[in-house]
């Protein structure tokens, strides 16, 4: 059945103006009229495999709290004040190794429709101070930008405040759809990108790394500050020579010179995750080379450090050590 | 394998007619047929009735030992229904995907994953038989665009076991909440009507509900088997030994290789069967 054949509507989030705006994208989807979106979004025994080839819409109204302290596994680049913040949940993408699979029991998209409370909330958090806010961990907030247009706005909102930076997240290649925006300096637009052999195994439905390339240089020249993520790296067979070739190939498109920064983070998770994750992913060798452990409950590849120095040094070819975080 | 869960016997025979169903004479609590894909139960009148009879049926047939046997089935409520909306012709078919329990307020929804040639629609499930007057005069009041005394009780009980891909309801519209004389060949007649859309749904939710092939071979399996057993390993280790053997044919495309060295290793200590699983380790995951 094709993707969003159903969109739940929480009966208060009906007339919010986003739900309005996503709805009339969809005009030959069921609608069913629902309570609450875990009503749906939290139902038991969920098969997130099946659900992920023909996922449904959830429009909701999001309640207290909004904001979230950063995760220690996260990077912070540096920032005092590191919060996230899910105006949506889940992604359009499909990777295998994605740790929203061991996060949420469904793989549904919610929609929370009632971004100026978002916003009030980080204008709160404001009062006492600079914040670094990271909107699009839990989802691909620029590739649902055809769907939900909040790339654009949380870049216009962060545009009028002072004392906050925003990190945009994305591996879509679909820079155009805010490519009329002016460049805002208090957003970073961070870009996740791997290996061309990592993305055609391991990251179903997300755009190929020659596209993604595209849209950041396209981003560069219009004046944005970019981001490369290189993160997760996860180890494929002869993973040496994949990821020199793949950062030789990055930067003969990317002018590094105009890169804001970057950060490298080798494949992990937590404990609890990575379980649930090898359980439902049957299909897949993404995890098959070696993991352990290590204290705090976070899983992650033996020669973690021996795959972090190479990348390290292999980048540090093109990026000051400055600029490279992680 | 598709279990069916029917409240009456004239909604159940064509049914039992279509798939050639027989008889299970030693079920002494239900009317259950059997075929060779299918199961279906009579449940009674009701939703306490129908949860009974739908918890009775999966409890007493899916095998937990058999791995997937959950995994690889459905279960659907099949029925007649009344609706205040004439716009519905007597006969339509309809999959739900909300069903409503008027009692509690509570609201289920089935995951609605494949194509279907149906109508969607919801659905309200009563204690008592509702009848028109009841709703036109305000005495009764309806959420849902369809009523019946079944589906709630047959969905709680059905996800207390499956997911919600497996579950489904489907409802023929058989009056407009005006009946009279209940009327046993008129429903069969309804139930009949449908059989022929019901029959390719099946189809399809059989295929939604496939549990892909195992990765390990029984050969394989067996010969890991013997492994455990020679080397003393514990549950723990077991498991380990079973997913690197899995990892390994996922991340190298390969057969196993030949392991009837550590099968015919007879340890004696545990000490030494821990070192010969790290040599399969390296083995494995290494090469």
């Amino acid at each position: 059945m094709s993707k969003f054949s159903h969109i739940y509507i929480e009966e208060r989030a009906a007339a919010y103006p986003v739900a309005q705006h996503v709805l009339s994208r969809f005009p030959g989807s069921i609608r069913v009229m629902i309570r609450h979106y875990k009503d749906v979004f939290n139902r038991p025994h969920q098969d997130f495999r099946r659900q992920k080839a023909s996922t449904k819409l959830i429009l909701a109204v999001k309640r207290e709290p909004f904001l979230y302290p950063g995760p220690e596994v996260c990077e912070d680049f540096g920032n005092p004040n590191f919060y996230y913040t899910s105006p949506v949940l889940n992604c359009v993408y499909d990777c295998d190794y994605c740790y929203l699979q061991g996060l949420y029991p469904s793989a549904n998209i919610v929609i929370f429709v009632n971004i100026e409370e978002f916003f009030k909330a980080v204008d709160r958090q404001l009062e006492s101070g600079p914040l670094y806010l990271c909107p699009s961990y839990d989802t691909d907030l620029l590739a649902l930008e055809g769907i939900v247009p909040y790339a654009s706005r949380w870049i216009e909102f962060a545009g009028t405040r002072q004392g906050l930076r925003i990190e945009l997240r994305t591996r879509s290649a679909n820079y155009s759809a805010i490519a009329g925006l002016n460049p805002v300096e208090q957003v970073i637009l961070a870009w996740s990108l791997s290996p061309h052999e990592v993305a055609r195994r391991y990251e179903r439905l997300a755009p190929p790394l020659k596209a993604r390339l595209t849209a950041i240089k396209a981003a560069l020249q219009d004046g944005w500050q970019v981001r490369l993520c290189f993160e997760p790296l996860i180890k494929v067979h002869n993973w040496q020579q994949v990821y020199r070739e793949f950062l030789d190939e990055v930067f003969s498109i990317i002018p590094a010179e105009r890169v804001f920064d970057a950060n490298i983070g080798v494949f992990r998770m937590s404990k609890e995750q990575f379980k649930r994750i090898s359980r439902l992913r049957s299909d897949t060798d993404v995890f098959a080379f070696p993991t352990v452990c290590r204290e705090g409950g976070v899983v992650t590849y033996e020669d973690e450090k021996e795959l972090r120095d190479f990348f390290y040094q292999n980048l540090n070819r093109y990026l000051p050590e400055e600029k490279i975080y992680g | 394998m598709i279990y069916i869960v029917t409240a009456l016997p004239c909604e159940a025979t064509p049914i039992v007619k279509k798939y050639d169903l027989k008889r299970d004479d030693a079920c002494r609590h239900f009317t259950l047929y059997r075929g060779d894909d299918m199961f279906l139960i009579v449940s009674g009148v009701g939703k306490m009735a129908s949860a009974i009879a739908t918890a009775y049926l999966i409890a007493q047939n899916v095998k937990l030992d058999e791995a997937g046997a959950e995994e690889g089935l459905a279960i659907i409520n099949i029925g007649v229904c009344g609706t205040l909306h004439q716009r519905y012709p007597i006969g339509t078919p309809l999959l739900i995907h909300k069903v409503i329990d008027h009692e509690t307020g509570k609201q289920y929804f089935p995951d609605i994953l494949i194509e279907h040639p149906f109508e969607e629609g919801s659905i309200e499930t009563h204690n008592d038989v509702v009848r028109r007057e009841d709703v036109l005069s305000g005495r009764v009041e309806l959420q849902a665009d369809l009523v019946d005394m079944e589906a709630s009780g047959f969905f709680q009980a059905a996800s207390r076991f499956l997911a919600p891909h497996q579950i489904y309801v489907i409802k023929v519209v058989g009056d407009y909440l005006d009946v009279v004389d209940f009327d046993r060949q008129r429903v069969a007649q309804c139930i009949s009507g449908a059989l022929d859309a019901v029959d390719g749904f099946i189809k399809q939710v059989e295929g939604l509900c496939r549990v892909e092939g195992e990765v390990l071979t029984p050969d394989e399996r067996r010969q890991l088997e013997k492994v455990k057993e020679s080397l003393r390993l514990t549950v723990t280790q077991s498991h380990q030994l079973v997913d690197m053997a899995r990892r390994y044919k996922l991340r190298t495309g390969r057969p196993l290789p030949d392991l009837s060295e550590f099968a015919q290793t007879r340890v004696k200590v545990k000490v030494e069967g821990r070192k010969a699983l790290e040599r399969i380790r390296r083995l494995l995951l290494y090469e």
